[in-house]
C-alpha cells in the first residue's frame, strides 16, 4: 500500500531530508577543517624548520666567505698576491 | 449540583492549577535559557562566552622574522636564528618525579638542578635554559618529561662579529634593537608580531589551534651601504696600527662623497656582539660619530677656502712665515722652522702655524666661522647615528686676539671625524655637500638625495682646494707617507694635544689623517684617527698617514678605480667597474 501524503506532509519530509544532508555537510565540514589544520600545522613546522636550515647556512657561508678567511687561503693554499699598479691593465668598455 | 459533579469540577480545578504551575516553571527555564543564550544581562551571553575562554582558551605570540642587515653586497651582518627556550612548569615536573633524567640529559648537576627546582616548586613557570639551538632543544623535548616545554624564539647573530659591532648595535634578549643600527632602524627591522588563540588543557599545553587573530609580520631587510670587505680591511689597518704605535683607541670610516654612503666605518678597541654578558661599554662606542676632538690642522683646508672666498688670496699668493714665528696676544706661534716668503698653497703644505695666522689675521674669524658652519662643522651630520654628537664652534662674548686665530688651526672648536669627513666630502664633490646615510642608495632613490643636497662653495674653489691637499702628499709635504702607488690622492694631517683636566696635556695627542682619493676624480673620503700614540711616530704625518695610504689602496682597487698608469689609451679615465655598477660587484 503506498501511502498517500498530504501537501503539508510533503513539506515536512522535505525539511527532514534537508535537515540530514546538512547534518551531513557540517561533518564533512567540519573534517574537512581538521584536514586543513592539520596541514597548516605541517607548513608550519615545514616552515621553521626551513628557517632553521636558512639561517644555519647563511651563518655557515657567511663564516667561510669572510674576508679575512678568503685572503689568508688565497695567499697561502693559492699562492695569490694582489696585483701592483704597474701589471694592471685597464680595458675600455 | 451532585457531590459527584463537584468533586469533579474541584478535581478539573486542580489539574488546571498544577498544570499552570508546571507549564510556568517550565517557561521559566526556557526563559532563563534564553537570557543565558542570547541575552545581554550581566549574566548573559557574553559573559558566559568569556569565561569559557577564560578556563580554556588561550592566545599565544607568533614570533615574527626580524629582518636580516646586509652589507651593500648582501653578505650577511646580522640574522635572526630560530632557537628554542626551554622551559618548565616545575609541579608537573616534579609530580612526574624524571627530574634527574631531564638534568642529565641537560648536562646539569643533578643537585645544583634540584635546589633550583626547589625553589620554585610553587610556581607555574620556570626558564630551563633560554635560547637553545634547536638540535640541543630537540634532543631534551624528545625525552617527552612532562611539564618539561619548548617555545620557539629567534636569536640574533652576527656573522661579522667584532668587525662592524658598535655601527651595527645589538639586540636585547627579547630581539627588540638596543644599541647602533639595530635601534636606528627598529620599525622597520622589527616586524609585527602575530597572535593565535589555541585551546588549552589543564596544565596550559596547547590542544589545538582554533585560529589566527593576527597574522606575524616579517621585519623587512636593511641594506647598508658599508662593504664588508672594506670594513674588514679598516679593521686589520687600524689593529696593525695600534700594534705598531701602542695607540689607545683608533677609529676610520670611508665614504664615498657622490651619494653620501659611508662604505666603512670601524673603531677599535671593538667587542664581539656575539658573546654577551662581557660587554665593556668603552668598546661599544662608536667613536666616529660619538667622540669630539679639535680638529688641528685638518681645518685649515676649509680656512682656505675662507681665504680663496675673499678674494684676497688665491693659492699662488706669496706670504712672508719670517722670522718662523708671530706674536698674537701674549701667546707665541712657532713654526719648526722659518719658511720664508712661501705662496699660500705652501703654508698649507707645510702646515705653517704663521702662515695661516696671518692669513686668519686678514680675513677676520667672522668668514672662517661662517665657512665651517657651511661646511656641517657644529651641526649634526643627518646620519641620526644614536649617540651622534654635534660638536661645537666657538663662540665668545668678547673675541681677544688669540680666539680670533686659533679657530683657523683647529683650536677652540670640537668636531667628530664623521663631520671631518663630510667637510672634506665637499671638496671632492665640487662643493657640494651630500647628507650621509648608512642605507645603500639605488638608482631610484639617487632623485631625492640630490635633492637634499646642497652647494656650500664654488666648484672653481673646491677644485683649487684638491689640488693643494694634492700637493700635501707630494714631495714637499708633510703626508708623503699618505701617498698611494699608482694614484693621486690628497689630504691633510693632523696632530692634536689631548685635552686633560688641567688643560692640554704634553705628551698625548691624537694623529689625523683626512684624506680625498684619486684626485682626477675625487670620490672616496677616508678619515684616520689613531688615539694618544707613544713613541716617535706620534703626529698625524707618521701615525695616521700611512693607515690612510693602505687603507685607500684597498679602497681604490676595490672600488675599480683604474690607476694612473693603466688609463686605457683611448678615451677618458673610466673606473672598471663603470660607477654605480659596483654594488652588484
Amino acid at each position: 500500500m503506498i501511502p498517500r501524503f498530504g501537501k503539508s506532509q510533503l513539506q515536512l519530509l522535505l525539511v527532514g531530508v534537508g535537515a540530514f544532508i546538512s547534518a551531513l555537510a557540517i561533518v564533512s565540514q567540519t573534517h574537512q577543517t581538521r584536514l586543513l589544520f592539520t596541514m597548516l600545522q605541517a607548513q608550519e613546522s615545514e616552515r621553521w624548520r626551513l628557517q632553521e636550515n636558512y639561517s644555519r647556512l647563511v651563518l655557515e657561508y657567511s663564516t667561510l666567505s669572510a674576508p679575512h678567511r678568503v685572503s689568508a687561503i688565497s695567499r697561502s693554499s693559492l699562492t695569490m698576491t694582489s696585483p701592483d699598479t704597474g701589471t694592471i691593465r685597464v680595458v675600455a668598455e | 449540583m451532585s457531590t459527584k459533579d463537584k468533586s469533579a469540577a474541584l478535581f478539573q480545578w486542580r489539574i488546571v492549577v498544577v498544570a499552570a504551575i508546571l507549564t510556568g516553571l517550565f517557561g521559566m527555564l526556557i526563559l532563563r535559557l534564553v537570557q543565558l543564550q542570547v541575552g545581554v544581562s550581566q549574566y548573559g551571553n557574553d559573559f558566559l562566552q568569556r569565561q569559557g575562554d577564560l578556563r580554556a582558551v588561550r592566545s599565544a605570540e607568533i614570533p615574527a622574522y626580524r629582518g636580516l642587515i646586509t652589507d651593500r653586497r648582501g653578505s650577511p651582518l646580522a640574522v635572526s636564528t630560530p632557537v628554542v627556550t626551554l622551559w618548565a612548569n616545575p609541579q608537573q615536573l616534579l609530580g612526574s618525579g624524571r627530574e634527574n633524567e631531564l638534568a642529565e640529559l641537560m648536562n646539569l648537576s643533578v643537585a645544583d638542578f634540584a635546589r633550583r627546582l626547589e625553589r620554585y616548586r610553587k610556581k607555574q613557570f620556570m626558564y630551563l635554559a633560554r635560547h637553545q639551538t634547536p638540535h640541543t632543544a630537540r634532543a631534551v623535548l624528545a625525552a617527552d618529561i612532562p611539564g618539561v616545554y619548548g617555545q620557539r624564539e629567534y636569536k640574533r647573530f652576527y656573522p661579522a662579529g667584532e668587525v662592524v659591532s658598535q655601527l651595527v648595535g645589538t639586540t636585547d634578549i627579547d630581539g627588540a634593537g638596543a644599541t647602533g643600527l639595530e635601534l636606528v632602524f627598529e620599525e622597520k627591522l622589527q616586524g609585527r608580531p602575530g597572535k593565535k588563540r589555541f585551546i588549552k588543557a589543564l596544565h596550559g599545553e596547547s590542544i589545538r589551534d582554533i585560529g589566527v587573530v593576527d597574522e606575524a609580520a616579517d621585519g623587512a631587510e636593511l641594506q647598508l651601504s658599508l662593504d664588508l670587505r672594506l670594513q674588514h680591511v679598516q679593521h686589520r689597518e687600524l689593529l696593525r696600527a695600534m700594534n705598531e704605535t701602542g695607540a689607545a683607541a683608533a677609529s676610520a670610516v670611508t665614504v664615498d662623497a657622490r651619494t653620501g654612503e659611508i662604505l666603512a666605518m670601524t673603531n677599535l678597541p671593538s667587542f664581539n656582539p656575539n658573546r654577551r654578558g662581557q660587554l665593556d661599554l668603552a668598546t661599544m662606542r662608536n667613536r666616529v660619530v660619538t667622540d669630539v676632538f679639535e680638529p688641528g690642522s685638518t681645518v685649515k683646508p676649509l680656512t682656505l677656502v675662507a681665504a680663496l672666498e675673499s678674494g684676497e688670496f688665491d693659492i699662488e699668493t706669496l706670504i712672508n712665515t719670517s722670522p718662523g714665528r708671530i706674536k698674537v696676544g701674549d701667546k707665541v706661534l712657532p713654526d719648526p722652522v722659518n719658511y720664508g716668503e712661501i705662496s699660500v698653497s705652501r703654508v698649507i703644505e707645510k702646515s705653517s702655524q704663521v702662515g695661516v695666522t696671518k692669513i686668519a689675521q686678514a680675513l677676520g674669524h667672522e668668514p672662517i666661522l661662517d665657512v665651517f658652519a657651511r661646511f656641517g662643522l657644529g651641526q649634526s651630520t643627518g646620519a641620526e647615528f644614536p649617540g651622534e654628537r654635534s660638536g661645537r664652534l666657538p663662540d665668545h662674548d668678547f673675541w681677544s686676539a688669540i680666539d680670533r686665530v686659533t679657530p683657523a688651526f683647529g683650536y677652540g672648536l670640537l668636531v667628530t671625524p664623521m663631520q671631518l669627513a663630510q667637510a672634506y666630502a665637499v671638496f671632492a664633490n665640487k662643493g657640494k655637500l651630500v647628507p650621509f646615510t648608512f642605507i645603500a642608495q639605488g638608482e631610484a632613490s639617487g632623485g631625492s638625495r640630490h635633492h637634499a643636497s646642497r652647494q656650500v662653495i664654488s666648484p672653481a674653489v673646491a677644485e683649487q682646494v684638491i689640488t693643494v691637499l694634492h700637493r700635501v702628499t707630494g714631495p714637499e709635504g708633510t703626508a708623503r707617507k699618505a701617498t698611494v702607488s699608482g694614484f693621486g690622492v690628497g689630504g691633510k694631517t693632523g696632530t692634536v694635544h689631548k685635552v686633560g683636566s688641567a688643560g692640554y696635556l704634553d705628551d698625548r695627542y691624537v694623529a689625523l689623517f683626512v684624506g680625498v682619493a684619486p684626485v682626477s676624480a675625487p670620490r672616496y673620503v677616508t678619515v684616520v684617527v689613531i688615539d694618544e700614540p707613544s713613541g716617535d711616530a706620534y703626529g698625524g704625518g707618521a701615525a695616521a698617514a700611512p693607515v690612510y695610504s693602505r687603507i685607500t689602496q684597498e679602497v681604490l682597487r676595490i672600488k675599480n678605480v683604474a690607476p694612473k698608469s693603466a688609463e686605457p689609451e683611448s678615451g677618458e679615465l673610466i673606473l672598471a667597474g663603470s660607477g654605480e655598477g659596483d654594488t652588484s660587484a
